[in-house]
């Protein structure tokens, strides 16, 4: 029997993933760098193919860590405080993001501190093979742990209740759907499209990106507590 | 010999003259990843590069934002898109 519902949870999960915009906005930018720099279309995909996978890689990793400890500590079966920590966490995520996910500047600048952007910003500049793309990947996804948290236990915490070769689907499911903003942008750069068009409208969207984001969070915390109040009152 | 005019750098970094070739470098960068042909980057960045020489010749101190500024404006006029990545370059992440 197919699991449907969790597999949705999951689904819905890695698109909240996939609405952060750190790892979105590090390809932007060292594409823009390598395109700049009069690189080779064939340079500038394997740059902007190493990112990606080095971003589902490290998302994959972090799903896979969050469902493993969570089965080494309570097997195959949440108890329902875990699950009502996670959903007061999902929905704290969810006001966070309408608070202060964009700075109120122009552009697309982001929570994190200045320090760390420019820190982030030089990293993309000087990438120029795509071992350190696939890396910088790997912490565009770290980097943004603040607030991809929240999805990735939900998400892992869903998955831990699935027989094994269901988990190994659901965590597939998660990491493309998680990545997909990556994957469509690094198809629009493939494509030729100007990194200008696509930057322009992550920048007249971030708002409407912003507010999706913190529904879906807080939609999600609000769908899993009452799964698990329901659960706990033997509703089925 | 043109009059050196001392740009001030953000974040206390020490200020350094005004480098032309510097300029005209970072604008050829903002057309060429805008998919803009090298030839006609190239022209674009002198023409632009004119427009914020001119600007400089009373001015013997400037800030890098408001040279990165007027490049844009200067730029605004021959490439809306370079000049639109080239406002927006350090406002991405």
């Amino acid at each position: 029997m197919i699991p449907y519902d969790t597999l949705i949870i999951i689904a819905l999960c890695g698109l909240i993933h996939a609405s952060f915009q750190l790892s979105v906005s590090m390809l932007t930018l060292l594409s823009g760098h390598a395109i700049g720099a009069g690189r080779r279309q064939r340079t500038l995909m394997a740059l902007t193919h190493s990112f990606t996978w080095g971003a589902l890689t490290m998302t994959t990793l972090l799903v896979a860590t969050a469902a493993y400890l969570a089965t080494t500590w309570w097997g195959t079966r949440v108890p329902s405080g875990a699950w009502a920590a996670i959903c007061g966490v999902l929905g704290g995520l969810g006001l966070a993001v309408w608070a202060f996910y964009y700075r109120r500047s122009p552009g697309t600048t982001l929570w994190l501190p200045r320090g760390a952007a420019s820190f982030l910003s030089r990293r993309a500049k000087a990438t120029d093979n795509a071992a350190e793309a696939f890396s910088l990947g790997l912490v565009s996804v770290l980097s943004e742990l603040l607030f991809v948290i929240g999805p990735v236990t939900a998400a892992a915490l869903s998955m831990i209740t699935l027989t094994p070769g269901w988990q190994m689907i659901a965590l597939g499911l998660y990491a493309i759907t998680a990545t997909s903003s990556l994957i469509i942008v690094n198809a629009l750069i493939g494509s030729g499209h100007k990194i200008s068009h696509i930057q322009a409208w992550r920048e007249h969207n971030k708002q409407f990106l912003q507010f999706i984001a913190g529904a879906a969070l807080v939609v999600l915390a609000i769908y899993l507590y009452s799964d698990v109040a329901a659960a706990s009152i033997g509703v089925s | 010999m043109a009059p050196l005019i001392d740009v001030i750098k953000r974040g206390g970094r020490p200020s350094e003259a005004f480098d032309r070739t510097k300029l005209h470098r970072s604008i050829v960068a903002a057309c060429l990843s805008v998919r803009t042909p090298h030839g006609q980057a190239d022209d674009i960045a002198a023409r632009a590069c004119d427009g914020v020489v001119l600007w400089l010749v009373d001015r013997p101190q400037i800030t890098s934002a408001d040279l990165r500024r007027k490049a844009a404006d200067s730029l605004h006029a021959h490439h809306p898109e370079a000049a639109y990545l080239y406002r927006h370059h350090t406002m991405i992440i």
